[in-house]
């Protein structure tokens, strides 16, 4: 691509000197002696810029064919518009340009969009060459100081797209001015009527102008050269968005990939943590494994299994307990507070939560009555496993009482006299929380073992089945409770509700069937 | 002597001797003078909570509250740390010796009293009887 911007140089000797030397993508050059500290000032950024400066320099001319179609000479005043595009092919003068009308496709004038260019540039179309602003004869000075700052931006735009993507050519197609062609082939067409136009202007441009035509050709310069600015900037802040999108939908699927929504979820929901979120998310996805143990389970059992079969999915089930409880504690070191208060679990759920969970010897007494037949040793098991999860539930719920003990004390106690002391005193208390709400995780998962210990391979997959769907029934009738009508908003009817739904709670004492 | 001043149930008050020595030795020798021993800190709520539990069960332990030992306090808390092989500082303590031998933390106890195994083993050292 250099080499072939090189070779698309074009400068020529001819022409009054120009003020304007953009030298940045080595597209296009005004070169000339006065401008090469404009040059310098510039810092172009790309090597074969400075290589075209020093070819500039040389006084390379370029003949009228492509090469020298390709590059964007300063001619008197003209380079202004040394838009990014490249490669440039810019005719320097009229005759030039309409000598080269036949030869270039892109030569066909339009003005060179900075927007076309870029994806020119990549693909490495021709671009058109700058129409009459580069023909302007005066620079001002505020001229050559947008020109900088366009230059700047072209740069920097420049070097963004270089390390993006590839655009696809439909940019060019976005192009509006000028209808510039991004593709090999240019519509010599379309470029016809700006380039009778330029024809025209070039044409105008080789007799003495008078001042009004001076000041038309200037108006036309000033609107082509804004309107090309505009496009400049509206394809950047395309190119930017696409780059932006295509970013965010290479995260997502790494995000998906890995089962979490880390920035999506954390944004959605303004005051939930990131940690909660993720945990929430992952209990998401525990919850579809669980209606996929269910069913295992279900079907295992119904279709009389083999017990080395059904050890599999029971064993399954237990690891998948664990997972639930290895999760929960990575969750309480993050936030103890959205486990502990069972945000993360549905209402229903969160009315018996005990210690961010449920509580073991609630289970027990719902799971007894389901597990019949029990050999005498199992009921002893069971039984004993009940007394002393009771005892440890009373121990933990003990150690958690004085927990709270010391924290009222601490920030309740007498007149505040070091507030922040005492603050730092209770957040150590605070974090004192974690080790019980994993305490409680420890006891639940020792609970479960206990009974796959305990009770024989289908014995247990039928205790499994219950108790997921114990939860299952629990989970669903948070969902029907802030579903249901509410016409009245009588307090009393609320509380006969309320009763109703202890009552569904309550353990019954028949099987349960699939719901 | 070092009494232990306790409002939950009664256990025996440990003496300690006033030798130094190595930290270690002094665990173990401590752990082996009861049947049960806990190593504590006054102010820590699950170490209340393991103590709890042991009186819930009717077994007397004897409790160190290392806090309360400025001078082999630190000391033989960073070798209960060492000796449960833990990293961090965090939550070593209570850590439980039953006939000498060592249990281990809260985790370890729940997890061997959810299991069976903790009452035979409180009955092997004698700290509990039928």
């Amino acid at each position: 691509m250099a080499s072939h911007r090189v070779g698309e140089t074009g400068l020529s000797d001819s022409g009054p000197p120009t003020h304007h030397h953009h030298v940045p993508y080595a597209v296009f050059h005004g070169i000339n002696a006065s401008s090469t500290t404009f040059v310098n000032q510039e810092g172009s950024a790309f090597d074969f810029g400075e290589l075209e400066q020093a070819i500039a320099l040389q006084g390379v001319k370029v003949g009228n064919d492509e090469a020298k179609a390709s590059f964007f000479t300063g001619r008197p005043a003209a380079t202004l518009e040394m838009f990014p595009s490249w490669p440039m092919r810019y005719q320097q003068t009229p005759r030039q340009r309409s000598s080269k009308s036949g030869g270039e496709s892109t030569d066909s004038g339009s003005a060179v969009n900075t927007l076309s260019s870029k994806a020119d540039y990549h693909q490495a179309a021709q671009l058109e060459p700058e129409s009459p602003i580069s023909k302007k004869a005066n620079s001002s000075s505020d001229h050559q100081q947008a020109f900088n700052q366009k230059h700047q931006q072209l740069q920097q735009q420049q070097q963004q797209l270089q390390q993006d993507h590839m655009a696809s050519s439909d940019h060019t197609s976005s192009r509006s001015t000028a209808g510039p062609s991004s593709q090999i082939h240019s519509p010599s067409s379309s470029a016809k009527p700006t380039q009778e136009k330029r024809k025209g202007v070039g044409s105008t441009s080789e007799k003495p102008l008078d001042a009004k035509t001076l000041r038309r050709l200037a108006q036309n310069r000033e609107a082509a050269r804004k309107s090309r600015l505009r496009k400049k900037a509206y394809v950047q802040q395309l190119e930017s968005s696409r780059i932006k999108l295509t970013q965010l939908e290479q995260d997502l699927q790494r995000a998906r990939a890995q089962g979490l929504f880390l920035g999506g979820c954390g944004g959605a929901v303004g005051n939930v943590s990131s940690g909660a979120a993720i945990f929430d998310m992952e209990y998401a996805r525990w919850l579809e494994d669980e209606q996929r143990h269910m069913t295992e389970l279900r079907t295992g059992l119904q279709a009389h299994l083999s017990d080395s079969e059904l050890r599999v999915i029971v064993d399954g089930y237990v690891s998948h307990y664990d997972e639930i409880f290895r999760l929960k504690g990575v969750a309480a070191k993050s936030d103890v507070f959205h486990l502990i208060t069972g945000m993360w679990t549905t209402p229903a759920e969160r009315c018996f939560l005990w210690m961010g969970g449920f509580k073991p010897s609630e289970l027990i007494k719902m799971l007894t009555a389901q597990l019949d037949p029990l050999t005498e040793q199992q009921v002893m098991g069971i039984y004993s496993l009940q007394h002393s999860s009771q005892q440890a539930e009373e121990a933990l719920f003990q150690g958690l009482e004085q927990l709270q003990q010391s924290l009222i004390e601490t920030i309740a106690g007498g007149p505040v006299v070091d507030g922040m002391q005492q603050m730092a005193v209770a957040l150590g208390q605070l974090t004192n929380l974690e080790g019980f709400v994993r305490q409680a995780d420890n006891l639940r998962q020792q609970t479960l073992h206990r009974l796959r210990q305990i009770l024989t391979v289908r014995q247990a997959a039928r205790c499994f089945l219950v108790i997921g769907e114990y939860y299952g029934r629990l989970r669903a009738l948070s969902s029907l409770w802030t579903s249901r009508p509410r016409e009245s908003m009588m307090s009393d009817d609320a509380s006969c509700q309320t009763t109703t739904e202890l009552q569904m709670v309550q353990p019954s004492h028949h099987h349960f069937s699939s719901f | 002597m070092h009494y232990q001043t306790e409002s939950w149930g009664s256990y025996i008050p440990a003496t300690t001797m006033t030798v130094g020595g190595d930290p270690l030795e002094r665990i173990e020798r401590l752990a082996s003078e009861s049947a049960v021993v806990i190593f504590s800190m006054s102010t820590c709520c699950m170490c209340h909570a393991i103590k709890r539990l042991f009186c819930g069960m009717g077994v007397n332990p004897t409790v160190h509250e290392l806090d309360e030992d400025p001078i082999r306090g630190k000391d033989m808390e960073k070798a209960l740390m060492r000796l449960l092989g833990n990293s961090s500082t965090a939550a070593v303590l209570p850590v439980v010796f039953i006939g000498g031998k060592l249990v281990g933390s809260m985790d370890r106890v729940m997890a061997s009293h959810i299991s069976g195994t903790l009452v035979p083993l409180l009955k092997d050292a004698g700290a509990l009887w039928l």
